[in-house]
């Protein structure tokens, strides 16, 4: 399994390389002198342009430029930033690649969390209005505009509800006296979410390995609980609180109407999918053994029907990288999107390719963590 | 005079007597038949199909009523202007802004002597649907004073427009893409196969804002890059299976032997039987199609005229974003303009899924 | 298995219909055996003539759409028509088990063979087997069936056909069940293959002393296995007795065109005789006698009158208005 990934991981890098080579060549291909447009910004002063004519390798073949920027980009070395210089790209973009990251990921796991869940129950439910409604639903879901609907979701929760505010990462009214910035708020509120996720994940693997399934129930559940209560208790009685409580009152709105889409077409994914399974030899079977119902649904169905869905996976990715952009532009959050429209806005070249490159990198990582995850399911795969 | 292209008798399609191209039309006209019928069978490609037909009523209506019944001064979607008059009453505190306006401003912009309950006639943009009165506006005018009905109509043009693109351009190099990877196989399979790859792995949107960033998209060159990158990814794999199937068919080989050489074989025998699935798919980039360009003019970045995206991109910039249903004709019917437009297509896919996959349909 | 005498299975009178759309499937009609402990019966008839039915309602699992009219199935003395659907769970797979038709995808891919096997005995067996007992138990099944006990932790697709078949018997015999009904276990497998599992089968039946209904519509394979057979038509038992008997002198006439129609490779040279017809639709099935369309042997009271199913000699029972004239030897036309 390991050669796997490390194939997967080796292919990616070339793939990616591939994809920042065409980046560079759009960059070429545009209307004007590239060369000249990089370095003719009349604020950097003549030495400053020439040395950045040379670290871009702007005296080289093409082929030379391109290679240049490619090895620059895993340098880390992304280029300065037009509308904010001297900011290099990179920095800038370091500094919104987590909140996008936490956008992206609290958004797929909200969606297929729910998505599953209820497309498992649905299964159940058959009937002639079940059926078109749900089909409807799906259709609307697939197909609705999704600025539109991301406007109305703000409306409709944020200014006729006054449920959420309307856009924006934080009010700055309430953080006027903020013992840090809202960035390092966030950043330790993400760095705990980590913490505790990998705590998580430990306690699942040690539950797993008790002899009875009894002992996993019991080492699983406390385990859980004991670091969900302590995590919450943390910030409870945090000093910080109130400005994680306004992140979060921020957050939740863009990430909702994120997962909003995504969850219905995982919900009916997820119900055919269970339907095509229970038709299975195999579900007979357990009936004939004697299993319970919910046994039957969640232990052989459910685990079953997990494969097409996670396939499906590679294709939301997209979804929810698009989605993504428009709900931080809609919403006026500060992630990586925001930061791209506004670059590209702005036309200020630098910013707005390295985000794209990162983006692709994200793309990448997400396509081999599906991959990856399939493999892990399918024992068919696994053991061949 | 005998229809040409009846069969000569019941059952017998054509007799020896018959010119080539007689006998295909009357096997294309018996196969649309047939998938006609399975089409119509499903409920859901009729409805596409339905609503497509209202949206292209809708494209012919606008030309044939700027020529006929409105002025280009008023109706133009993008150079007309009108305001109309509204009746607007006088009060301390607006809670309608529609009917409603507050004494402070009335009398900084109006009458500096009018009063509270007193009713104002003045102009306002944007306007509410009219109906009545010499210029009508059915769906109202935006915050630039332009009709909304007019810019809805000559929207549905630029957007069958680009649908049309689009698809046809991914049709022709999914298909050359599939067929070539299919039949040729070695270096040029892998080198096809490997870019789509890197095709599928980055989303379309995030690439086109960049590319928006660089050049000036109008909406041919939109239609083109879409097409092509749409072209170059999944379908173009899906395709390739497909051509893979064919090409191990007897039939092949039989006209190999025959002395058919690579051009044949790929024109005549493998892109008919993988066109099918082709059109399929062109339904699919059609609906992706319009959501991109409308999402892109949303967000500003595209350099057309008018469109659908237009329309909410400029209610956004000048405000009135929040208004839900205060200004519904603002955001209203362009959002779900675009949002049945592009659930058309994708129904209509579906439906032909059933037509065109065999093992889909319901025997 | 202790046997006092007294029957395991008891089927009395069972009727039951499907209901559809276009009206009543009549699948089971009057269908009426005995099963002894340690007993083996073969359920022999085509497709279509409710031996399926028959052995999925003995498991409680027949369609959602199956009403049952009239009948009890008493195993060991309960009716197992009147259970709660959760009653009926306790004795499935403990004191019913079942070995279904193309057994091999009667294995979920994801899970290992052994854990499902286990699976059923930890739901059925009180107290829970230990780890050590429970891996013991399932070597013992796996050998008993010919597999490597080392199979026990791979996956199914691990398995080729004929061991995935072989496995299923194991998981069948897991919680030591009084009846295993088998339901074509080998159609699916080649001739060689078919063979060994069939041997393995019997041999297995001898050693743990449970019945086994065995269902198929390969008249030579029930008649290795079993010791009584009962043939059955349109969803009508037709006729019942020692496998002996009723292969070799036939009294229903449907029962005996079957027999004429095998060729036998040893036997003497004798025509053969086919039969005409078809199997009849259930939504309507015929007057009387539901053979009376194809039967060589028919009379007027065949048409009108539904014949009982009658002792003709001990064990041996018939439902035919003209069994006496089935000729004796076969092959012999009418």
């Amino acid at each position: 399994m390991l050669k796997f990934i490390g194939k997967r991981l080796v292919q990616g890098v070339l793939l990616l390389m591939v994809f920042l080579a065409l980046v560079y060549l759009l960059l070429e291909a545009q209307p004007g002198d590239i060369t000249q447009q990089l370095i003719s910004d009349p604020d950097i002063p003549p030495e400053a342009q020439r040395m950045l004519a040379a670290q871009l390798g702007l005296d080289q073949p093409l082929a030379g430029r391109v290679f240049t920027y490619v090895i620059n980009f895993f340098q880390g070395d992304l280029g300065v930033s037009f509308t904010q210089y001297p900011t290099p790209v990179s920095q800038l973009i370091l500094e919104r690649l987590p909140r996008t990251v936490v956008l992206f990921l609290s958004a797929t796991l909200l969606a297929y969390y729910l998505g599953f869940g209820l497309g498992k129950i649905m299964a159940w439910r058959r009937g002639k209005f079940t059926e078109t409604a749900l089909t409807l639903g799906g259709v609307a879901g697939y197909t609705v505009f999704y600025p539109w609907f991301a406007i109305m979701m703000l409306w409709f929760f944020g200014f006729i509800l006054d449920w959420f505010p309307l856009g924006k990462f934080t009010d700055v009214a309430e953080w006027s006296g903020a013992p840090m910035s809202p960035n390092q708020v966030f950043m330790r509120f993400m760095i705990s979410i980590f913490a505790v996720s990998a705590l998580v994940l430990a306690v699942f693997v040690i539950a797993r390995t008790m002899k009875t399934e009894r002992l996993q129930r019991i080492v699983w559940r406390t385990g859980f609980g004991v670091l969900l209560v302590s995590f919450v208790a943390y910030w409870w009685f945090s000093p910080l609180r109130p400005w994680v409580g306004d992140l979060l009152h921020h957050t939740a709105l863009p990430v909702i109407t994120l997962a909003c889409v995504a969850f219905a077409s995982v919900m009916l994914l997820t119900r055919s999918a269970m339907l095509e399974t229970l038709r299975e030899d195999y579900i007979l079977t357990a009936r004939a053994k004697g299993l319970s119902d919910r046994a039957i649904r969640d232990k052989h169905a459910a685990r079953n029907a997990l494969l097409p869905v996670v396939t499906a996976l590679v294709l939301a990715l997209a979804f929810v990288i698009s989605g993504g952009i428009i709900t931080e532009g809609v919403f006026s959050w500060p992630g990586l999107g925001q930061m791209l429209l506004n670059a590209t806005l702005l036309e200020d070249i630098p910013l707005a390719t390295g985000t794209l490159g990162i983006i692709g990198i994200l793309a990448l990582v997400g396509h081999i963590i599906a991959d990856v995850a399939y493999m892990y399911l399918d024992p068919r795969i696994r053991y061949s | 005079m005998t229809d040409t292209l009846a069969p000569p008798s019941p059952g017998v399609e054509a007799t020896l007597h018959d010119p080539l191209w007689r006998v295909r039309l009357r096997l294309m006209r018996r196969s649309l038949k047939l998938n006609w019928k399975l089409f119509s069978a499903n409920r859901i490609g009729l409805i596409g199909l339905t609503i497509i037909a209202i949206f292209a009523v809708m494209a012919i209506a606008h030309p044939i009523l700027m020529a006929t019944q409105w002025s280009a001064q008023i109706y133009h979607p993008v150079t007309g202007y009108d305001a109309p008059v509204v009746e607007k009453l006088v009060v301390d505190e607006v809670t309608d802004p529609l009917t409603q306006i507050d004494v402070a401003t009335a009398r900084i912009q109006l009458n500096p002597f009018i009063d509270v309950g007193e009713t104002l006639s003045i102009r306002s943009q944007p306007a509410p649907p009219t109906f009545s009165g010499l210029t009508p506006h059915y769906l109202g005018t935006d915050p630039l004073g332009r009709d909304i009905l007019s810019q809805l109509l000559y929207s549905t043009r630029a957007a069958f427009f680009l649908g049309v693109i689009a698809a046809v351009v991914t049709v022709f190099i999914a298909t050359a893409v599939g067929s070539a990877s299919a039949y040729f196989g070695g270096w040029i399979d892998t080198l096809l196969m490997r870019f789509a790859d890197l095709i599928l792995l980055v989303p379309l949107l995030p690439v086109l804002i960049v590319v928006s960033a660089l050049f000036d998209i109008s909406l041919p060159l939109l239609g083109l890059v879409i097409g092509i990158l749409s072209g170059f990814g999944g379908t173009a794999i899906i395709l390739k299976s497909q051509a893979l199937q064919v090409k191990v068919k007897p039939f092949i080989d039989a006209a190999r032997i025959a002395g058919g050489g690579h051009t044949h074989l790929i024109f005549r025998h493998i892109i008919p039987n993988v066109l099918p699935l082709s059109f399929l798919y062109m339904m699919f980039t059609v609906t992706e199609a319009i959501s991109l360009e409308a999402t892109l003019s949303f967000l500003g970045l595209l350099s057309i005229p008018m469109s659908w995206g237009i329309m909410i991109n400029v209610a956004s910039s000048q405000g009135y974003l929040l208004s839900g249903t205060d200004y519904w004709w603002l955001l209203m019917p362009a959002g779900l303009a675009v949002s049945m437009l592009a659930a058309s297509f994708f129904l209509v896919g579906r439906a032909l899924d059933e037509v065109v996959n065999p093992r889909l349909r319901h025997r | 298995m202790t046997s006092n005498g007294k029957p395991l299975l008891e089927v009395e009178g069972l009727v039951m219909h499907y209901q559809t759309k276009r009206g009543q499937v009549s699948a089971i009609e009057g269908v009426t055996f005995t099963l002894h402990h340690g007993e083996s019966l073969g359920l022999v008839g085509e497709s279509g003539c409710g031996k399926t039915s028959v052995a999925m309602s003995l498991m409680g699992l027949a369609a959602d759409n199956a009403r049952y009219l009239s009948g009890q199935i008493r195993l060991e003395g309960e009716n197992l028509l009147a259970l709660s659907e959760d009653e009926m769970r306790r004795r499935r797979w403990k004191s019913i088990s079942m070995v279904f038709q193309g057994a091999m995808n009667s294995w979920n891919p994801v899970y290992r063979v052994g854990d499902q096997i286990r699976e059923a005995m930890d739901l059925h067996i009180h107290p829970k087997l230990s780890e050590a007992a429970a891996k013991g138990r399932m070597a013992r099944l796996f050998e008993m069936v010919g597999l490597n006990p080392a199979m026990l932790v791979r996956f199914p697709h691990e398995f080729s056909g004929g061991m995935r078949q072989r496995a299923v018997i194991a998981m069948a015999l897991s919680c030591d069940p009084k009846l295993i009904i088998a339901d074509e276990p080998t159609t699916a497998l080649d001739v060689i293959v078919q063979d060994q599992i069939l041997k393995e089968l019997k041999k297995i039946q001898d050693q743990l002393g449970m019945a086994l209904i065995y269902i198929s519509h390969d008249i030579a394979v029930i008649a290795e296995v079993t010791d009584t057979i009962g043939v059955m038509y349109a969803g009508k038992l037709v006729e019942y007795g020692s496998t002996l008997e009723v292969f070799h002198r036939p009294r229903h006439p449907y029962a005996y065109l079957l027999l004429s129609s095998t060729p036998s490779i040893t036997g003497p040279r004798r025509k053969l005789a086919p039969l005409e017809g078809e199997p009849p639709n259930l939504l309507d099935p015929p007057s009387g006698c539901r053979f009376h369309p194809r039967c060589p042997f028919v009379t007027d009271q065949c048409r009108t009158e539904d014949p009982p199913f009658i002792d003709i000699a001990p064990g041996h029972k018939v439902a035919c208005w003209n069994w006496q004239q089935v000729p004796v030897t076969i092959g012999a036309s009418a």
